[in-house]
Formats: C-alpha cells, structure tokens, sequence
C-alpha cells in the first residue's frame, strides 16, 4: 500500500473507529436505562402490591369488624331488648291508671322501634343473604329494604347468570352497591333508581342509575379525597382490590354509575 | 443520476435545516432549553445558504472563480464563523439543560475557546484563509462539543430519570454526538488531506454531508418530542 493509500485508510478507520466506540456507549447507555426501567417497574409492582395487601387487609378487618358488631348487636343486645320486652310485657295493664298506661304503650312502641332497628342494624351489618343466596338476591333484598315506603321508584335489571365464584370479592361488591344507594337516598333527591348489571366472559358490569343530583367523575376524584368522604374512599379501595373500574357519568336523563370488575382475576 | 446526486449531497446543508424547521413551525411549544437550537438552525440556514451560494457561484450563475477581494470566492470563512457560532450557541445549551455533573467546567470552557480561537487567528492562522477552513478550530470545536455530549450521557447514566429516550435534549444531544464524532477525524485532517489527495478529500466532504443531514433528523425529532 503506498502513503497516499495510508492516509486515506487511517482517516477512514479514525471515523469508524470514533462511530464505533460512540456506538458502544450509547447501546451501553441504552442497556442501562432498560434496566433502570425494569427496576422501576418491578419496584412499581412491588408499591402496588403492597398498597393492594394493604388495602385488603383493612376491607376484610372492617368486614371482621362488621360481622362482630353485628353479632354483638343480634345476641347480645338483641337479646337484652328481647329480655327487657318480655318484663314489660309481664306488667297487668289493668292495674295501671291512665297516665301510666300511656307511659307504658309509649314505652313497648319505642322498644319494639329499637327491637326492629338494632335487627335492621345487625342484618345490614352482617352478609347472611349475601351468604346464602349471592350477589343478586343480597342487592335486591337491600334495595326493597331500603326505598319500601319511600317515593323513590326502584327497580333493577340483575343477570342471574352471574355465579358466586369468590364470596369475599361478592361482599365487596355488595358493600360499593350498598354504600352508592346510601348516598343516592341521603343527597341525590332521586325519584327513579335503577340497578342492573350485565355478564361477559370476562367481567360483570353493574350499573347503578338515577334521575337525581348526583356525581361527576371529577366530584368523585376530588370527595375521595376528603376527610368526609369516607364512603367514597371505601369504594375507591374496594374497586383498587377487586381490580375493577369505577366511572361516574351524566347525562341528560340522569346520573350513572359504571362499575366493571374482571371476573378472572375473582377466579385466580 | 451521481451528478444530481451529488448536487443534492452539496445543497444538504440547506436543505436538511426546513426537517427541523418545519417541525418547530408546526410545534408552537417552546422549551427553554431548545432555544439556542432554534437560534442555530436559523444562523445555520443563513450561513449554510452562503456556503453554497458561493461554491455554486460560478457553476449556477456564472459569476467568476476568483473574484476581487480574493477571500469572497472561498466559503471556507463562513465555516469558521459557523464553528464558532455553533459552539457558542450548544455551550449555551449545554448550560440551560442545568445538569450538575462539571457545572463549573462547562461554564468555562467557551471563555477558554474564545481565548485558544483569538491566539490561534491572531498568531497562527488566517480566518479568510481561502485555500480551507481552519481544521484545527473546528476539530478543537467539535471535540469540546464530543466533551459536553459525553458529560451529558454521564449525567444521564447517574441520573434516575428513567425515561430520557423521550427527553428533546436527548435527541439533539445524540444527534449532535452522531456529527461530531464522524467529523472529528475529517476536520482534523482536512488541510493536510487536502494538500496531497484533493480528490478523496472533496469525496469525503459528502460524508459530512449525511452527518450533517443525520444531524437535521435528530434535532426535528427533538423538537417533535417537545411537542409531546
């Protein structure tokens, strides 16, 4: 090779050499950051986790919470008011004067009042329906509690192919459904309720719907957020748990609310 | 077919700026740091354009070889000059990514070029010289700007910011490395190569050239990342 060859060759091999070593570093640069990203991800799975277990551990303490209540309530006090029933019931109602007899019927209407109100408590409280009959019949069996002797118009729509899988995951279900009609009843000043819900191969779709006040989705991101906002937080979890979707809509005839839950996730 | 080939290899320095140019004209989002790119790719166009307005001045408009003053028929000037804009202005944006990483270095090294650059024209060479550019300035140029890309990927390899992929300094940074880098050995042996094989030196320029449109591609991609 002569020198003119020479020169033209180092001139060529100093540009490949300088793009070659370039090109390391950056595919090194590039590695790095892959890692970085696949650290922060399986850091991020971690975070959700955790909030996850977190998150479950307080639904199902509240749930054990619940069911002691009331427990409590059913044998306990139940049992007392029952007890305090039959003594007053043992007074001769003969031998009272006017005044006390009206003491005394006031007395047994406020503590039948209290009889039914603690059992209303104690069942509301605790899931038995939810036990034995499953989603659909807990849902209609609260609904027709709660709006019977009301103006409020409800009705619902519920798939019955829908089959219990996870009964945990059911009483979730049943307390966002519970706590969303709660709110309806107390705030929207609704005349017409609605509760359906849909089956897919992979997740249910409940739809809660009414002609009322109710919420947006910002209303919704924003009051979960507040100390007073307990309920809605609640909800917020218990969808985070069964790894479900919540959205608030309105539209002319009214407000919607969509929840979706994944059924396979119940399943695994 | 080579020679309209190698007629749009010789106009790819004005060219290749309207891909970054119409990207920024489209993204109305300005970065702060992006602003000495933008001012660049402007001086660039307006430089680059005399470049190749007076190497074609006689091929395109028959306007004598040698003309009167002597330095006027050579662009060699104006790739001085842009050498010098252009380190300044990447200096600046260098400095606006407000990287901690030789903070103090970086704000020292263009006083410390303007000092080498004034010494070298004021005692060594010709900044008209019309027979080439001067090799040593921009080959000091281009490796002080390989200097700050590296600083940069450094800081990028420390830093946990995980997605800078999709970061417009990024782009200009790499797209920048991608020209230096490649060029260095060509500005560095520019004058000596062009002496004795003006041929191979006239050929290699092309390789510049693509570098050069490379380069364009990447800064329009950083400003199409900064619109995002």
């Amino acid at each position: 090779m002569n020198q003119s060859g020479d020169i033209r060759f180092i001139v060529i091999i100093a540009i490949a050499l300088m793009l070659l070593l370039f090109a390391s570093f950056l595919v090194a640069l590039i590695f790095s950051q892959r890692k970085k990203i696949k650290y922060q991800r399986s850091m991020e799975k971690l975070r959700e986790q955790q909030q996850n277990q977190l998150i479950e551990a307080a639904v199902r303490s509240e749930e054990t919470e619940r069911h002691r209540i009331a427990e409590t309530l059913h044998d306990e006090v139940g049992a007392i008011l029952s007890s305090a029933k039959l003594h007053l019931l043992g007074i001769k109602e003969n031998s009272l004067d006017e005044k006390d007899k009206k003491l005394y019927e006031k007395g047994r209407e406020l503590l039948n009042d209290v009889i039914q109100k603690v059992r209303g408590i104690s069942h509301n409280l605790h899931s038995n329906i939810l036990k034995e009959f499953g989603l659909n019949e807990a849902i209609r069996h609260f609904l027709k509690k709660v709006t019977q002797g009301t103006i409020i118009n409800a009705t619902e729509a519920l798939d019955d192919n829908y089959q219990t899988e996870n009964p945990d995951n059911d009483i979730s279900i049943y307390r966002m459904v519970q706590e969303l009609i709660n709110n309806i009843l107390k705030y929207a000043n609704a005349s017409e309720l609605i509760v359906s819900s849909s089956l897919t191969d992979n997740e249910l779709d409940l739809v809660i719907f009414h002609n009322g006040n109710g919420l947006t989705q910002e209303q919704f991101e924003e009051l979960r957020y507040r100390k007073e906002g307990l309920g809605l937080k609640n909800i917020q979890n218990r969808v985070i748990l069964l790894k479900g979707k919540i959205h608030f809509t309105n539209g002319d005839e009214g407000y919607r609310i969509n929840i979706q839950i994944p059924l396979k996730l119940q399943e695994a | 077919m080579n020679h309209y080939i190698q007629q749009i290899l010789d106009c790819s320095e004005v060219w290749a700026l309207f891909i970054p140019l119409i990207i920024i004209y489209q993204n109305k989002n300005r970065i702060a740091y992006l602003k000495p790119v933008r001012i660049y790719i402007w001086v660039a166009l307006i430089l680059n354009i005399s470049i190749v307005l007076i190497a074609k001045r006689n091929q395109w408009f028959s306007l004598p070889k040698y003309p009167n003053p002597e330095w006027l028929g050579s662009n060699n000037f104006i790739y001085n000059f842009q050498s010098v804009v252009r380190f300044f202005l990447f200096s600046w944006f260098f400095i606006l990514l407000n990287q901690h990483l030789f903070k103090k270095v970086k704000r020292i090294i263009p006083f410390l070029f303007l000092v080498v650059g004034l010494i070298n024209f004021i005692f060594f060479e010709d900044f008209f010289n019309y027979g080439s550019f001067s090799g040593r300035l921009i080959s000091i140029e281009a490796t002080l700007l390989l200097f700050y890309c590296l600083v940069y990927y450094m800081y990028m390899l420390k830093d946990d910011e995980s997605s800078f992929r999709n970061s417009p300094s990024f782009w200009v940074v790499t797209g920048l490395s991608i020209y230096v880098v490649v060029n260095i050995p060509i500005f560095l042996f520019y004058t000596a190569l062009l002496k004795q094989f003006e041929g191979f030196t006239v050929g290699i320029w092309d390789v510049h050239n693509i570098t050069f449109i490379i380069f364009c591609i990447f800064l329009a991609k950083a400003f199409y990342e900064s619109k995002r």
